[in-house]
């Protein structure tokens, strides 16, 4: 299991969100990662469109299923992590640094109900013991 | 309903599969994952938990009678000890279910998919009180435990259980010896497009019969391999999943199975059907595509051609072995030329697919 920062915030959806000033960088957790298995393709959102906080953005497709990406904030896409498009391993080797999706220059109010690490971490606890 | 499990769950669980409710089955998924597990059975050897398919024998004076009236494949010349692919079709030609029969000296058995171990059994009793037949259909789905060893070290792995010589059972044959020293019939059968065993005996023994092949193949690289990898491998090698590939709305010949048919019979349910619609001319295919990389083909995607819909994709996946992403679909058949490019329909996009030859994938033999 990664170490998961506890810098961050995440969504029950398991994106994970880095805010620094007006620029929020996401990604999805190693939980995500590791729950698709296989990864074969990542479709993320083209640079300078506008999206909306809590829309599904970006798609990380694995072997066996297709998962979607919300974004927990909204604004402008201002880039996107295209090294995924040929090579989706940094995914899995560091879904927190170099396996990020896509930085977006923030515009409003951000998603509610944001996780902490602690609280995203029981509720992984809680889903594993369903 | 509640969901069932089969006598090697708690193997399943201790070796670290993620589960899958597959038709009512808690059934492992994956273990390692699924492009490793589907390269262990090319390479190397796997072990497959089938206990959840269904199980029939077929005993009495009529048997063979029957049989001749329920399955669509020819079983007139079928040996003893020899086993064959076909279907039990309803009157118009379509498949209840895809099966196989498995010729013994004094019963005849049928495998049958998870799914139609009601229906199958259903069917195949109402034929036999139709015809009078004086035989006997009995479901021993759950009185019998059934492994498939697949991978081309299998013979290598069972050979130092059984006493039996396997070398002597031809692929599609099988023999009854004992296994761990409890009886057991040995297919050398499967759905992997390799060369491997299924093995069926008393499912008290599942646990013990399970471990004992994988220490006896732990050196030869075994391990436990899931549904995915068994779809995938299946789909490689161009075997067809019942309710995918062929089903009440898709007829074995449009489906690409007609070895499965012996359209000549005459007294056999669904036959005359199916010749009839062989001779006004079959109006859909199924063919096989394959592209490198990018979105992978689900179930479902349309098929685009000229931008215009022509088939619908029956099954998809990422092939490790041919290292492209391949489909199977049922096309229009004027669409259906190899060599070709189709669109396939992916949220909303159209991505480009090879129309390829069939299988994706044969072993050296």
């Amino acid at each position: 299991m990664a170490d998961r920062p506890n810098d961050l915030q995440y969504m029950k959806t398991h994106e994970w969100v880095r805010i620094e000033d007006d620029v929020a960088t996401i990604g999805i957790s190693d939980f995500a990662v590791d729950h698709l298995g296989d990864l074969v393709f990542v479709d993320l959102p083209d640079e300078g469109s506008d999206v909306e906080a809590g829309t599904a953005v970006a798609e990380v497709e694995s072997v066996k299923a297709v998962g979607e990406v919300y974004t927990p904030v909204g604004g402008e896409v201002i880039e996107v992590n295209s090294d995924l498009a040929d090579d989706q391993a940094a995914l899995t080797t560091d879904p927190f640094g170099a396996g990020w999706l896509f930085k977006v220059k923030i515009s409003g109010d951000p998603v509610d109900g944001l996780l902490d690490l602690a609280a995203y971490e029981a509720q992984l606890a809680a889903e594993a013991s369903e | 309903m509640s969901i069932r499990k089969t006598p090697l769950h708690a193997a399943h669980a201790a070796s670290g599969s993620r589960f899958v409710d597959f038709h009512g089955w808690e059934m492992p998924v994956q273990y390692e994952g699924i492009l490793a597990e589907a390269r262990r059975v090319r390479a190397h050897v796997g072990l497959f938990d089938l206990c959840h398919m269904g199980r029939l024998v077929i005993s009495g004076p009529d048997r063979e009678a029957l049989i001749e009236r329920v399955f669509s494949g020819r079983f007139a010349k079928l040996r003893h000890g020899r086993a064959k692919y076909g279907f039990l079709l309803n009157e118009d030609g379509y498949a209840i279910d895809d099966v196989l029969v498995y010729r013994d000296v004094d019963v005849v058995h049928m495998v049958i998919n998870a799914t139609g171990r009601e229906a199958d059994t259903a069917w195949v009793t109402k034929q036999c009180a139709a015809g009078g037949f004086d035989a006997t259909v009995e479901n021993v789905s759950d009185e019998q435990a059934m492994i498939a060893l697949q991978g081309p070290a299998s013979e290598h792995v069972l050979q130092t259980l059984c006493g039996t010589d396997l070398s002597a059972v031809r692929y599609y044959g099988f023999t009854t010896a004992p296994v761990c020293g409890h009886e057991t019939l040995m297919a050398r059968t499967g759905y992997t497009g390799e060369d491997g065993f299924e093995l069926f005996f008393d499912p008290k023994h599942a646990m013990e019969v399970w471990a004992a092949l994988e220490a006896s193949g732990a050196s030869l690289e075994i391990a436990p391999i899931g549904l995915g990898a068994r779809d995938l491998l299946r789909l490689e090698a161009g075997m067809p999943l019942y309710g995918q590939e062929l089903n009440l709305e898709i007829d074995p010949l449009e489906a690409g199975l007609g070895f499965g048919v012996d359209l000549s019979k005459e007294d056999t349910l669904g036959v005359p059907a199916l010749r009839a619609r062989k001779e006004a001319g079959l109006t859909r295919t199924a063919i096989s595509l394959a592209q490198q990389g990018g979105r992978v083909p689900r179930p479902g995607c349309r098929v685009l051609k000229d931008g215009k819909p022509v088939g619908v994709v029956t099954s998809g996946g990422v092939s490790p072995t041919v290292e492209r992403n391949i489909a199977r679909a049922l096309v229009d058949a004027r669409a259906a030329e190899i060599g070709g490019t189709l669109g396939i329909e992916i949220r909303g996009r159209s991505h480009p697919m090879d129309v390829v030859a069939h299988p994706f994938y044969k072993r050296a033999k």
